[in-house]
């Protein structure tokens, strides 16, 4: 990955830099974490000194500025860019605490069907020429809203809890990506108490549906729902194990030696479940 | 209809507990899994193996509605109608779902849609039989901006609506961390039809099929009992909660776009 420049240098820079990655975050089932994700991912790579687009897509029910805490920021959004109500410039909004990270928020009063899928896929590409990272916030399901997410990326990282109904979802979702990509997984809220009683889905039960390249294992902290609401990413604090977590799976994604997640017991108990997806 | 906008707040999970502890109480039941290409109520219910048809299929005329219905083992009077997993939510149209669901109405007393997340086509269908909403949220501010514009919606078409705020921590609520239960219902200005605490038995008996309110000792079943009882008109009192701090933005937020 080269050196990035600040996003207001990046603006003149044409064909000079390399395209960015355009990356969306899914998930199938909702609550599963993708809006969390994508922001502390987000966030995790601008403080490596990557520069960092994120947009939320999802129109209608946008949530990655409350996250980011830049709700009160949000002037223009996604759909102002398509209909040309304003320029990209003015709908990006700068993160508080790092200017390499800028936000794209979605429409909030409009709906999904209203994004047209080719000036989404133009969209992403111009934030490309300008970003090092462009990771598209998916909404739940497989409606028109994902496929607008999905349009513009040529990259995935699926999110999923260790649970059967988001392992089956995501399961689903995968099959709906273009078939010669090979999207990543993330497990999320990963309870190894639960699992160890045999309570959870262990990582190899779900690498055993899924049998995806795992990306990273996020470990169920309380701490996300108190950061949530205050709209501060734990990957920016460095005392912080979920934020621990999301910085090492940065650190894979800009290509470092990274060892993989450590494995929980192995319990077999879910095995009349496999059956069933 | 049982719906949220946010995803992954409890839909699923309320929708078979409660259709259960209706069934207890004596009430015929039909739950329908209105998300298509994503279902999950079989599983939560334990009967993913026993489906032949689902509910595209019924409105396809490919079999009958008798047949597509999956009667619960334990619960004589509780049946489910599942979701097609290979096809798409525009594969039902919002007149097909109500005429369905007009005639499982005919059939039972009540018939819970469980809802897709989001607002999108599945949503649409999921509402267009439904006389009255019920929304499952969190105190979590992204699951309440969700849950707000869900109401917008639902008061658009003039379905009553009551409110289950689901995986409530106290201990989270008291140190001023998470919303209050008051906070919630302020903003959304919907009905209270219960408060269901954060439990960890919710992943396992989701796990294993198994509703709670099977295990009469399991707290949660009991809760979900006195939610089947107020959706009866019965008048239950709420255990009350200590008021928050830290949320001052949204709620200013809020009552700005109120006002």
């Amino acid at each position: 990955m080269q050196e990035a420049q600040p996003a207001y240098a990046a603006a003149s820079a044409t064909v000079d830099r390399p395209l960015g990655r355009a990356i969306v975050i899914t998930s199938g089932k909702g609550g599963v974490g993708k809006t969390t994700t994508t922001a502390n991912i987000g966030a995790a790579l601008a403080a490596r000194g990557a520069s960092v687009a994120l947009i939320d897509a999802d129109v209608g029910l946008r949530n990655l500025d409350i996250v980011m805490g830049l709700e009160s920021r949000v002037r223009f959004h996604l759909l102002d860019v398509l209909e040309e109500k304003c320029s990209l410039d003015e709908a990006l909004v700068r993160d508080k605490r790092m200017e390499k990270l800028s936000l794209l928020a979605a429409a909030q009063t409009r709906e999904k069907e209203d994004v047209d899928g080719e000036q989404m896929r133009a969209l992403v590409e111009r934030l490309r020429e300008r970003f090092d990272y462009v990771l598209i916030d998916s909404p739940a399901g497989i409606e028109q809203g994902f496929r607008n997410a999905v349009i513009g990326a040529q990259h995935a990282i699926i999110v999923c809890t260790p649970e059967v109904s988001a392992v089956r979802d995501a399961d689903r979702v995968v099959g709906l990506l273009p078939t010669d990509w090979r999207p990543e997984l993330i497990i999320n809220r990963l309870r190894p108490a639960l699992v160890k009683k045999g309570k959870m889905l262990s990582i190899e039960d779900v690498d055993a549906i899924l049998r995806l390249p795992l990306l990273g294992v996020i470990p169920d902290a309380p701490e996300i729902i108190i950061a949530t609401n205050r709209g501060e990413p734990p990957a920016l604090d460095p005392n912080s194990p979920t934020g621990s977590a999301y910085r090492t799976i940065a650190a894979k994604m800009a290509g470092e030696d990274v060892p993989a997640p450590t494995a929980a017991p192995k319990r077999s108990f879910f095995a009349r479940l496999f059956g069933g997806l | 209809m049982v719906t949220s906008g946010k995803g992954g707040v409890g839909k699923t999970t309320t929708t078979a507990n409660l259709g259960a502890a209706l069934a207890v109480r004596g009430h015929r039941v039909v739950l329908i899994d209105a998300d298509i290409g994503l279902r999950n109520l079989d599983l939560v219910l334990g009967v993913e193996k026993r489906i032949v048809f689902d509910l595209v299929e019924v409105l396809e005329g490919r079999c009958q509605l008798r047949q597509a219905l999956i009667r619960d083992k334990r619960f004589e009077s509780l049946s489910i109608l599942p979701a097609a997993q290979t096809k798409e939510k525009e594969a039902v149209s919002e007149e097909q779902m109500r005429g369905l669901v007009d005639e499982l109405a005919e059939m039972c007393d009540y018939v819970l849609i469980d809802s897709p997340a989001g607002i999108e086509h599945g949503f649409r269908s999921a509402m267009a039989g439904a006389t009255e909403a019920i929304i499952v949220t969190m105190p979590e501010v992204s699951a309440i901006r969700d849950a707000d514009r869900v109401v917008g919606k639902l008061i658009e078409k003039d379905l009553p609506i009551r409110l289950i705020i689901n995986r409530v921590r106290p201990e989270m609520v008291r140190s001023g961390d998470m919303l209050s239960i008051e906070d919630v219902c302020e903003i959304l200005s919907g009905e209270l039809l219960g408060v269901i605490p954060d439990d960890e038995d919710v992943i396992d008996t989701t796990n294993r099929g198994e509703p709670l309110v099977l295990d009469p000792m399991n707290r949660l079943g009991a809760i979900f009992d006195k939610i089947a009882r107020r959706l009866e008109g019965e008048l239950i009192p709420f255990t009350v909660l200590e008021p928050p701090t830290i949320f001052g933005r949204f709620m200013d937020m809020w009552k700005a776009k109120a006002g």
